[in-house]
């Protein structure tokens, strides 16, 4: 485990590619909502590393619901004396340590199993929990920025080979079951636009694709996370449905470096992709699964249908991100499933 | 050929210029040299609008009801067009007067990013079935997508059109570009360009604005106007003639209009003076020239480093008390 | 010490900073925060200081009028009319934080005896608190005086939707009490908001146009009057003392907040609030029996 551990700041290190572009966090207070998440775990790691290796003397305060969880899960960066542990569900936040000057909002679960079960938390907690939050940090004497995560999920249905640009909309059912998440990401991003322009507060939108890397569970159903599992633990790997599809994976050191560059040198009003440009097709990926597992293993597809009219295509255009604040892909996908495929086998 | 809507503030401004001290005879006789130029809309009125005589701004010697019926006697055919800003003037006391004597055209301006003050306003002014316009002031202080939003407020609390106004005279050609084909992009309602020549580029600017899909744009004769003065309006009919655009305005009647301007109303006629050029680059309200130069002088200090003290600041229109605070300190710290 | 009881109606910023400042007070105890949603931010506040709240409105005090002895309406101007209505019947003495303009306009410093005998108090608006202290000096000085201004400029950060709304409300009020409290014939009132970031403080400046000033005893009433004031608004400061210039005599004022409920930028909210409390202390102090 601690093997592992040193593995991940050695992540982050090659993440941060240009060290003096965050200069403007140090000495600051940071609050992460959602904090015990992938999201949360992965810019904690990040700020340890910025901290003891760059004396960036950064306050963390991690916010979430379940703080006990997040000791056990990550005893290593629960006990460091610069991160602060608030457990709070976002939805009932009224008042917030007046010291924070950066804000991450990146709470609510992208898991759409919780989406299906518990819709109208689903929603609650984006929604209220985001106007909750923002109304705490509007009293904050000092606040510097906020970059509110939302997700690609706002961009709707887009029928398109090209990679999807920040200003790129297509079709949304709202009378749809299947568009609580969506439908909601969109919802708090009018808000973020109303507490910018009526409450004149900075504050940046981040639009995640797909994450991979440790801290991510392997229970959930997104096609990585069932590859590898399925290819560690079970004895094929399943592509379910189309096989063509392509995503892209963006590494979680650097997702943490980008949402800190973000968060340093974002524009307020702006909205960034925040994904990774490398695309992949599912059987690729699978293909790459089997060739690093070293194991004898079969790839199946199931699907409901014998072709599909479109291939679903879902990779962020990077050339906002690349233009405005000049971050890159530092890991790309045969080092990232290399890693997270080491760090599950534990 | 594409007709653009000229409105000519030179008795609004320009009364900036003179410590907002026109005369009536003054008004009287540049209103009948506009109209019978053709001026669509003749803009009349203390330099910040309605109900801003103030010692903050500077005093008129005439009232608002003395301008405006003074006025709306000379305008046959042009209409009568005032400023107004929420904050200085209000509903009871000043704008239902004004439409009362007969006012046409009111351009409620706010701040560049304060346009929820407007609501009320431009409201009122349409129960009352007259020409509203939202005007954005300093337009400079906000990026482009911010004055948008603002914009698109006024557009939804009732504004027939949109005015950009380069209060400060420190917009580059790029800079207009940027803003007005933003707001022309966002918004169904027409968008004007009033510029400030303070680093020489009112016409420039102005040509840039109409290039960008601005529909309205503001002129005075002369350039008569606050500070470095504005967009020469004698010659920007001129160029658009030139271009293809169609104004209405007629020409020779225009020069005669801007000559008679020139004799009867202007003690001088603007340049660009030194401080004119500071004031643009450190982005200050053109109407704060003359303050400026009289603290300046009663303190002691040079005029420049007021200006560029006041840039720091962010002051807005309207802040004229700052001036004196801000020449205070700087003869503080020279002790 | 028998703390006089209080209710404060209207859970928005001004409400919610009131219960703060009340909550410091050793003349006044809040018994009742009322509002017309229980999860507002402000509700969420008073809940967590273990506050009794209502969502009832004005209700919440006709179902239990013997509650309070004070209430301190900070809703809106059309909604404390009706309020009034209802609560002089009860017997209630309201302070009125809206520019409604119900009862005796109220600034501590200057009228303090006056107001803790009537039944409706108005703080008349944030500028109104700033620079009426002075224009009344001006005017107990000066004879005749033709005409004053006050101009305030606030961070935009700290005028709410319902200020940005009501600005002829706040111009008509604070001229009605320059014009009451100086005696000048005429008067005028301006508002700038200002978005700089980092947010300006509330600035405001009294000009007042007169031929003969007496400066030097304004500036010894002025001193006297920032000592009185601060007593009660800690934040209030001379920013440029009085000066001749033009025909006129200049006095700027900067108002820092306490930074209870909004931050320290917030001088307008934190000055008409301040003002509040002087009052209610002074009248709990002066109705011990």
């Amino acid at each position: 485990m601690k093997e592992q551990l040193i593995l991940i700041q050695k992540d982050c290190e090659k993440s941060c590619a240009d060290i003096s572009s965050l200069n403007s966090l140090r000495n600051q207070s940071i609050l992460i909502t959602g904090g015990t998440g992938f999201v949360g775990k992965w810019i904690a790691e990040m700020i340890c590393y910025l901290n003891e290796k760059e004396n960036f003397n950064i306050k963390l305060y991690l916010l979430s619901r379940n703080v006990e969880l997040f000791k056990t899960e990550v005893p290593h960066l629960a006990k460091k004396s610069y991160v602060n542990l608030i457990e709070q569900d976002v939805r009932n936040i009224y008042e917030i340590p007046n010291d924070i000057q950066w804000v991450v909002n990146a709470a609510g679960s992208p898991d759409s199993k919780e989406h299906s079960s518990q819709p109208i938390k689903t929603i609650e907690t984006f929604t209220k929990g985001t106007t909750s939050l923002f109304e705490s940090c509007f009293r904050l004497p000092d606040l510097k920025k906020i970059v509110h995560l939302s997700s690609h999920q706002v961009y709707g249905k887009i029928n398109s080979e090209k990679p999807i640009d920040e200003k790129q909309f297509g079709s949304l059912d709202a009378y749809n079951l299947n568009s609580i998440y969506a439908e909601s990401k969109r919802l708090t991003e009018t808000y973020c636009a109303i507490y910018r322009n009526q409450y004149r507060m900075p504050i940046i939108i981040a639009r995640p694709f797909a994450f991979i890397g440790p801290y991510q569970s392997l229970n959930k159903h997104w096609a990585v996370n069932s590859f590898i599992r399925d290819g560690l633990f079970g004895d094929s790997i399943r592509i379910l449905g189309d096989g063509n599809t392509v995503r892209s994976y963006l590494y979680g050191s650097d997702m943490a470096y980008w949402i800190l560059s973000m968060l340093s040198n974002g524009i307020s009003g702006e909205c960034y992709n925040l994904g990774s440009s490398e695309r992949i097709n599912l059987i690729e990926l699978a293909n790459k699964i089997v060739n690093l597992l070293n194991r004898n293993i079969k790839i199946n597809s199931k699907s409901s249908k014998e072709s599909y009219d479109n291939t679903s295509i879902i990779v962020p255009d990077l050339s906002k991100v690349f233009n405005q604040l000049k971050i890159e892909v530092n890991i790309d996908i045969d080092f990232a499933l290399m890693r997270t495929i080491q760090w599950n086998k534990k | 050929m594409k007709n653009i809507l000229i409105s000519d503030p030179t008795l609004r401004d320009g009364n900036h210029a003179v410590s907002h001290k026109l005369n009536l005879k003054q008004i009287a006789i540049y209103c009948e040299a506009a109209n019978y130029a053709n001026v669509p809309i003749v803009e009349v009125g203390h330099g910040n609008g309605l109900g801003a005589s103030s010692l903050q701004v500077g005093l008129s010697d005439v009232t608002d009801r003395q301008m405006l019926e003074t006025a709306k006697k000379h305008l046959t055919k042009s209409k009568l067009g005032i400023h107004c800003i929420p904050g200085f003037a209000t509903i009871k006391r000043d704008l239902a007067n004004a439409i009362d004597i007969g006012v046409d055209v009111i351009r409620v301006a706010s701040h560049c990013t304060e346009a929820d003050i407007t609501q009320r306003h431009l409201g009122y002014i349409r129960e009352r079935g007259k020409e509203a316009y939202g005007v954005l002031m300093m337009s400079h202080m906000a990026p482009a997508n911010l004055l948008l939003e603002e914009a698109q407020k006024m557009e939804n609390y009732g504004a027939e059109g949109i005015i950009i106004m380069d209060s400060a005279g420190a917009y580059l050609p790029s800079d207009v570009t940027e803003k007005i084909s933003t707001l022309v992009e966002g918004l169904d309602i027409p968008v004007g360009f009033h510029a400030h020549n303070n680093l020489g580029l009112a016409i420039a600017n102005s040509i840039t604005a109409l290039e960008s899909g601005a529909k309205i744009l503001d002129g005075t004769a002369r350039g008569f106007g606050a500070g470095a003065g504005n967009a020469q309006l004698e010659v920007l009919v001129a160029v658009l003639i030139k271009m293809g655009y169609k104004t209405g305005i007629d020409l020779y009647n225009i020069l005669d209009a801007s000559d008679i301007a020139e004799k009867e109303i202007m003690p001088s006629i603007p340049v660009i003076k030194s401080e004119s050029i500071v004031s643009g680059l450190a982005g200050v309200f053109s109407g704060f020239s003359k303050h400026v130069k009289r603290i300046s002088e009663e303190f002691k200090i040079d005029q420049r480093d007021i200006y560029f003290e006041l840039g720091k600041r962010r002051v807005v229109a309207g802040q004229e008390d700052i001036i004196i605070e801000v020449a205070m300190e700087i003869l503080k710290n020279k002790k | 010490m028998i703390k006089k009881r209080v209710a404060i109606i209207g859970s928005g910023n001004i409400g919610t900073d009131l219960l703060i400042k009340i909550q410091r007070s050793s003349y006044l105890e809040c018994v009742l925060f009322i509002g017309r949603n229980l999860s507002s931010p402000g509700m969420a506040k008073a809940i967590s200081l273990g506050i009794k709240v209502s969502d009832e409105s004005i209700q919440a005090i006709i179902k239990d009028p013997d509650c309070c002895d004070i209430v301190f309406d900070a809703t809106s101007a059309k909604d404390a009319i009706h309020h009034w209505e209802i609560l002089e019947k009860l017997g209630k003495i309201v302070i009125d934080m809206t520019p409604a303009k119900l009862g005796g306009l109220c600034i501590p410093a200057v009228n303090m005896a006056e107001s803790i005998i009537l039944k409706n108090i108005n703080m008349i608006t944030c500028g109104g608190q700033a620079s009426i202290p002075i224009a009344y000096l001006i005017g107990k000085l000066h004879k005749d005086i033709e005409y004053i201004e006050v101009v305030s400029s606030i961070a935009s950060k700290s005028a709410g939707p319902a200020t940005r709304l009501n600005l002829d409300e706040y111009i008509e009020t604070t001229e009605l009490g320059v014009k009451l409290f100086s005696n000048a014939k005429n008067a005028k009132a301006i508002l700038n908001l200002n978005p700089a970031e980092p947010c300006i403080d509330m600035q405001t400046t009294i000009f007042a146009k007169l031929d003969n000033p007496k400066i030097d005893e304004l500036k010894i009433e002025v001193d006297k009057m920032i000592t009185s004031i601060k007593k009660y608004v800690p934040g209030y400061q001379l920013l440029v003392e009085p000066i001749y210039e033009n025909g006129k005599i200049v006095v700027m004022i900067k108002v820092q907040g306490l930074g209870d409920y909004l931050p320290k930028y917030a001088g307008n909210l934190d000055i008409i609030n301040c003002a509040a409390v002087a009052v209610a202390e002074q009248f709990a102090i002066n109705n011990q029996s």
